[in-house]
């Protein structure tokens, strides 16, 4: 009973978050000249819903025409003609979900490092590069001219090592761009939110500069990276173990999401079970608490930097490995890293909020982004999503004035509460 | 005379930390008297002073000045009916120069844009006309204690104040700046001001004071004239009981020297001295206490000691060895525990459960954790040990701690610190804001401590603390170490002049030491 | 006691400014002048950024939406020159008042409702970001950049007498109305700062609000005020980035400049004058930048030349640090010498007491 209430009291917020933020955003939506309901019905169909979703009530169960003329109706989630929705979802969430988990970790150290969207790149380009480039080395090694008649125990064993090599890569270089800020900050007290804000800038110019330079592969109009070797490849699902499951068959859902829940759990127990994680945790907040006990409050700080950059930086990796396979000049500029800022910032960097919060927050990118096809840009995806951030920090105000309101007293309540502000000292 | 000041029936409650700080306080001050008001430290006094003030609003009870009621819920209120206070913290901008901070509100101007030379102008008339010189270009931050003290009181004199309310205005003052500082208070009662003088030193109110009225508990028992008091009655009256804080312990039988601190050099917040050539020394099996007016190092030297402020100059050293330098967690692993002066932001961790905050000093250890992971059922089995141990009723093993008690959170602390028979124990106010029979726990605990062999250092404002716990006592002032008296011959007035700085008692008694 | 080690340290300290200055003017002076005058131009944003960093932090709150309040600007700037045909300065003018607008509704949120200080910069920064293109595409249909030809950059003015003065006159002469209008912000500013009783309050909330509460100033007021000012001043500097520089607004163009000019108050440790001094050498570096990549013989890298300003914002960042830690050792080695000396009196003083 106490759980239940638990339960339903830290939620009570977001959901009225939620509702808020959509309500302020349908503002947005009617300068438009553009129906709210109808938006958010599309917004939400094209988000969450299955292929052909109408209206709200199509997110939980929709009428399907079968062969023979007539209609059943269906659970929407679990309906997969012609790919679901919810599989193109997971795919989206999984580096937001790996990014977030980096923001957490960094935030439960008491660091505002907002630096997520460079570690991402960071680890994306290392990735890209060394997906290539380490198939072709040994190739090179073996001497194996023609790679696709590379004999077929060598592309198994090779399946296995090269994407670990990648991702390896991938996280220590995402950590070590962690860990700069971190280091002037726990050195010469350097703010680490301007400093990672600068760092993911340089970051995006370096990555435009490889693209468009060093790492170009060809003459495309766009700019890419050589796309990586097929042995580097987080096969998706419905290329792999899936591909008869219809579910599956339009996303790149893959290893990938496995990996960003195997994550998840592990950054749990870090920061639950182990001494490193109550380290960090002590340090953050009051910092006298962790000096006082004798912990090492900076190492534990560069510590959870470290761990925080190397989440996004495997975040990158994944995004490379398992879904683009290369990087295209202006995926620096995706913001999946500071979306993951975000998704943290909305879960309270809680590990199961952000599990939960982030199929919600690629949902609803994804809804936004099929949106512009319609009449509104995907802008408004950022637009609510800055409202309900807006809303669920209020949480303070927001429960003042709902039990000022339940108990009727709300406009008494208002005025005594600003006269007694300022008297206090 | 007409009464300047007549506070009726003022009522205080604390709902944050349930506290009844002004319980019907009835109070007139007289046009032109320096009016004392003493009690000890949470007895009410500057809860008061702050409501006169407009800093804070009563919950009942009014206040009337030259016999009409006002309404006084802000500062402007109170400055508009002629009251001016100097709080005990000063409140000046330190880069601002000495003319800035006194005009600072009420700086002359045309449309907006200051008149910087009548600024100054008006500075060097108003200093001139109370004899209390000031050079009125120099920042703040760069002058003395003193002065700024001078500066507080100028900024309230330009405002026109007649009642001046000085919170506790000799507690950071030197000797001389003292003696200087009465002579100006009797000048201005002079020129017809009222003053009320808020301290616990009861040796000025003797000095200075026409009528003294004495604060307990938040009650007013009794204001009487200052020459008919002697010292001892007035601290009678404070104290509400003869006797004063008794608790039973043996004599100490003092072994080897476990702390030793030598010609201590630390700096306080921004770099400034805080302990300047500070040195003690602590033995196994005794409680050394530290006396002094706070404020004059205490924390600084404690947190020297345990490792969380740097060492600018001299050594500590412990059972001999030098650790001046060590790290906090190298100090605790050799025996070093610490119940800290602010237990709700350094001593304990609120915003975590109870597991979490018994363990900070050993988790790293086995049971708790073994290769970095872990172990829930020490840690679990370690906060019920402390629960039953120091009978903590409220709290519970893995719940959060926010809602307990401030002797509950104590005893937490303490269980933790004493936890493994630590053989040094520094303890910073062990006992502020508790009620009495925490403090009673509190002090048996220490003692029991002592008695098993460890060397205690307690540092404590309050004097009966002091007195009833220690050993020997040392005086701190002005970041040094002026005395160390054996216990026995310690009385309150010898320390009370020690901790006003006096040196002549430290020095008679090098001479009689001499002789 | 110690006047005479202070003395010698100012000595040094202006000495080594002196050097500093003279390297830096002959380094400036083989400069060609386009690149020096772009200097001047580009840093605009950085001289009103930094000023409206200033004017929040010396009251005490850390105004982290200036990035946003700038792209409020930008585009305001432009929607309103679109939509009225408006001269450029109306533009200029409008993204002022937006800029300020934000800066209050920031204030209320942040002093009114409380809300964390960092979350409310991220979510109003991310809000303006998306709104600004929301708005571009469904009021004005335009996709990524809004341009037109009834959107007329602000003209050039020549300053009379110093457009005559040779090297000088082209240095200076020949920018927009924003430019010179940042300059005379620099004034302004200071002025409102130490000569004024607004800034005096504003200053004193910043040092020690105990201190100005206690005197009855209205502590809420002077931050809503300072915020309303600074985020003027940031809409301001948005405005010449796309009225000053182009006739058009694209997305997202302030690109961490905000975030720069906040860097250039820290560097300046808050001090007006030294921030436009600061905000011209990030001027300098932006325009280097530009300079370099359109001379494809010495094949620089144009994105690695684009990261220059930000590089040059990190090694601010570290140098400031430095020199605040430098400053604390020196306050401590000078409170070590004192006490040593204190010492040896005292042991001089034993020795001739025995």
């Amino acid at each position: 009973m106490k759980a239940l209430r638990q339960t339903l009291d830290s939620i009570s917020i977001p959901i009225i978050a939620i509702l808020l933020g959509l309500a302020a955003s349908s503002i947005f939506v009617a300068l438009a000249n553009v129906s709210p309901i109808e938006t958010y019905q599309k917004l939400f169909c094209e988000g969450f819903g299955p292929r052909g979703c109408q209206n709200f009530g199509d997110l939980l169960f929709f009428q399907v025409s079968n062969g023979d003329g007539g209609t059943s109706t269906v659970f929407s989630p679990l309906y997969g003609e012609g790919g679901s929705r919810i599989a193109l979802l997971l795919e989206q969430a999984t580096p937001l979900i790996l990014t977030a988990l980096s923001a957490a970790v960094a935030f439960q150290a008491g660091m505002f490092s907002i630096g997520m969207d460079g570690q991402f790149v960071m680890g994306a380009i290392t990735a890209a590069f060394l997906g290539y480039w380490v198939p072709d080395q040994i190739y090179l090694l073996v001497g194996v001219t023609d790679p696709e008649a590379a004999p077929i125990i060598l592309k198994t064993i090779m399946h296995g090592v090269v994407p670990l090599i990648c991702l390896g890569a991938a996280m220590l270089v995402g950590a070590i761009y962690s860990w700069i800020p971190g280091y002037i900050k726990v050195k010469l007290n350097v703010n680490e939110l301007i400093s990672t804000i600068i760092f993911n800038a340089i970051a995006v110019q370096l990555i435009t500069y490889l693209v468009n330079f060093p790492m170009r592969a060809d003459f495309n109009n766009i700019a890419r990276t050589r796309r990586i070797d097929d042995t580097a490849w987080l096969i998706p699902f419905n290329r792999g173990i899936f591909q008869d499951v219809e579910w599956f068959s339009g996303a790149r859902v893959g290893v990938g999401l496995i990996i960003a829940l195997i994550a998840a759990g592990l950054v749990w127990f870090y920061l639950r079970r182990t001494t490193a994680g109550y380290e960090q945790r002590m340090t953050r907040g009051t910092s006298l608490f962790a000096r006082f006990g004798g912990i090492p409050t900076g190492r534990a700080v560069l510590r959870a930097m470290l761990i925080s950059g190397a989440l996004s930086g495997l975040a990158g990796a994944i995004a490379i490995l398992g879904v683009e396979r290369r990087v295209v000049d202006g995926f620096a500029t995706g913001g999946t890293g500071f979306d993951g800022v975000l998704v943290a910032i909305l879960a309270k960097e809680s590990i199961v909020g952000i599990l939960l919060v982030a199929p919600f927050f690629a949902g609803l990118n994804l809804g936004a982004t099929n949106l512009q096809f319609g009449d509104l840009p995907r802008q408004l995806g950022g637009i609510i999503i800055s409202f309900i951030i807006l809303f669920n920090a209020m949480e303070d105000f927001i429960r003042q004035r709902l039990r000022a309101l339940l108990r009727g007293r709300y406009w008494t309540r208002k005025s005594s509460a600003t006269s007694g502000e300022s008297t206090a000292v | 005379m007409s009464n300047a000041i007549e506070l009726q029936h003022i009522r205080k409650y604390f709902a944050s930390s349930q506290v009844l700080a002004c319980d019907d306080v009835s109070l007139s001050v007289e046009s032109g008297e320096v009016h004392a008001i003493v009690g000890e430290n949470g007895a009410g006094k500057t809860t008061l002073m702050s409501i006169l003030y407009g800093l804070l609003t009563p919950d009942e009870g009014q206040i009337l000045i030259k016999d009409s009621p006002v309404r006084i819920t802000h500062p402007n209120d109170a400055i508009r009916n002629g009251i001016g206070m100097v709080h005990q913290h000063f409140k000046l901008v330190p880069s601002f120069t000495i003319a800035q901070n006194i005009m600072l509100g009420i700086e002359p101007n045309r449309a907006g844009f200051i008149n910087v030379n009548s600024e100054a102008e008006q500075v060097r008339n108003l200093a001139e006309s109370f004899g209390l010189p000031v050079n009125p270009d120099l920042p703040v931050r760069e002058i003395s204690v003193g002065m700024q003290q001078r500066v507080e009181i100028l900024k309230i004199l330009q405002r026109n104040a007649q009642i001046l309310i000085l919170d506790e205005p000799t507690a950071v003052l030197t000797p001389q700046e003292v003696r200087e500082f009465l002579t100006v208070v009797r000048r201005l009662a002079g020129t017809g001001r009222t003053i009320l003088f808020i301290t616990h030193k009861l040796a000025e109110v003797k000095a200075i004071a026409d009528r003294v009225t004495t604060m307990r508990r938040g009650r007013n028992v009794g204001t009487h004239f200052a020459k008919d008091q002697t010292i001892r009655d007035m601290a009678n009256l404070m104290v509400g009981r003869v006797v004063t804080l008794t608790v039973e312990k043996g004599p100490a039988h003092p072994g080897e020297t476990v702390l030793q601190a030598e010609n201590l050099l630390v700096a306080g917040a921004d770099g400034i001295p805080a302990v300047f050539g500070a040195s003690l020394d602590v033995r196994a099996g005794e409680i050394l206490g530290v006396a002094g007016v706070s404020g004059n190092g205490q924390t600084e030297l404690v947190e020297a000691i345990v490792g969380m402020r740097p060492v600018d100059g001299g050594t500590i050293r412990y059972l001999g060895q030098n650790i001046t330098h060590a790290l906090v967690r190298e100090r605790r692993e050799a025996g070093l525990a610490h119940i800290p002066e602010d237990r709700l932001t350094t001593g304990l961790n609120l915003t975590t459960n109870l597991d979490e905050n018994v363990v900070v000093t050993s988790y790293q250890h086995k049971p708790y954790s073994q290769q970095g992971i872990f172990s829930f059922a020490p840690i679990r089995a370690l906060a019920q040990e402390i629960i039953d141990k120091f009978a903590i009723k409220s709290a519970r093993v893995g719940e959060p701690i926010k809602t307990l008690s401030g002797g509950n959170l104590q005893k937490i602390v303490l269980g933790r610190e004493l936890k493994g028979d630590p053989k040094l124990i520094i303890a910073n106010q062990p006992t502020r804001g508790l009620d009495v029979g925490s403090i009673e726990f509190v002090h048996k605990t220490l003692i029991e401590a002592r008695d098993k062999g460890a060397a205690v250092l307690l540092v404590s404002v309050e004097l009966d603390e002091i007195l009833a716990l220690s050993d020997r006592i040392a005086v701190m002032f002005a970041g040094k170490v002026l005395a160390v008296l054996d216990a026995k011959e310690a009385t309150e007035e010898k320390l009370g002049l020690l901790m006003a700085g006096s040196l002549e008692l430290h020095e008679a008694n090098a001479e009689r030491a001499h002789v | 006691m110690n006047t005479q080690a202070q003395d010698s340290r100012r000595y040094i300290r202006l000495a080594l400014t002196a050097i500093i200055v003279v390297v830096a003017i002959l380094v400036l002076l083989n400069l060609p002048i386009t690149l020096l005058q772009s200097s001047i131009r580009l840093a605009t944003p950085y001289v009103l950024g930094s000023m409206a960093a200033i004017v929040a932090s010396r009251a005490g709150v850390l105004n982290l939406a200036i990035e946003g309040m700038m792209l409020v600007g930008s585009f305001i700037a432009v929607a309103v020159l679109y939509r009225t045909g408006l001269d450029p300065l109306a533009g200029a003018l409008a993204a002022t008042v937006a800029g300020g607008i934000l800066g209050m509704v920031f204030a209320i949120l942040y002093l009114r409702i409380r809300i964390n200080l960092i979350i409310l910069a991220l979510a109003v920064n991310l809000f303006i970001s998306n709104a600004t293109v929301y708005f571009m595409r469904t009021q004005f249909d335009a996709f990524g950049t809004l341009a037109d030809p009834s959107i007329r950059a602000l003209p050039t003015l020549t300053l009379p007498i110093i457009d005559q003065i040779p090297f000088i006159g082209q240095l200076l002469s020949g920018h927009n109305a924003v430019v010179y209008l940042s300059w005379i912000m620099v004034v302004v500013v200071w002025v409102i700062l130490f000569r004024t009783q607004f800034g005096r309050h504003l200053r004193a909330v910043g040092e020690n609000k105990a201190a100005a509460e206690s005197v009855g100033i209205n502590i809420t007021r002077i931050q809503v005020f300072a915020l309303t000012f600074s985020g003027m001043l940031a809409g301001l500097a948005g405005s010449f980035l796309s009225i000053g520089v182009l006739s058009q607004f694209v997305d997202n163009m302030t690109d961490g400049r905000g975030w720069t000019a906040i860097t250039v108050s820290l560097f300046a440790f808050e001090q007006p004058i030294a921030a436009f001094f600061t905000a011209l050498f990030f001027g300098l570096s932006e325009a280097l930048s530009f300079y370099l990549q359109a001379r494809p013989e010495l094949a620089l890298p144009p994105d690695l030349l684009l990261a220059l300003p930000q590089i040059a914002t990190i090694a601010a960042l570290v140098i400031v640090a430095l020199r605040i830690r430098a400053g604390e050792l020196l306050k401590r080695r000078e409170f070590a010498a004192q006490f040593g000396r204190e010492l040896s009196k005292l042991r001089q003083g034993q020795i001739a007491g025995d």
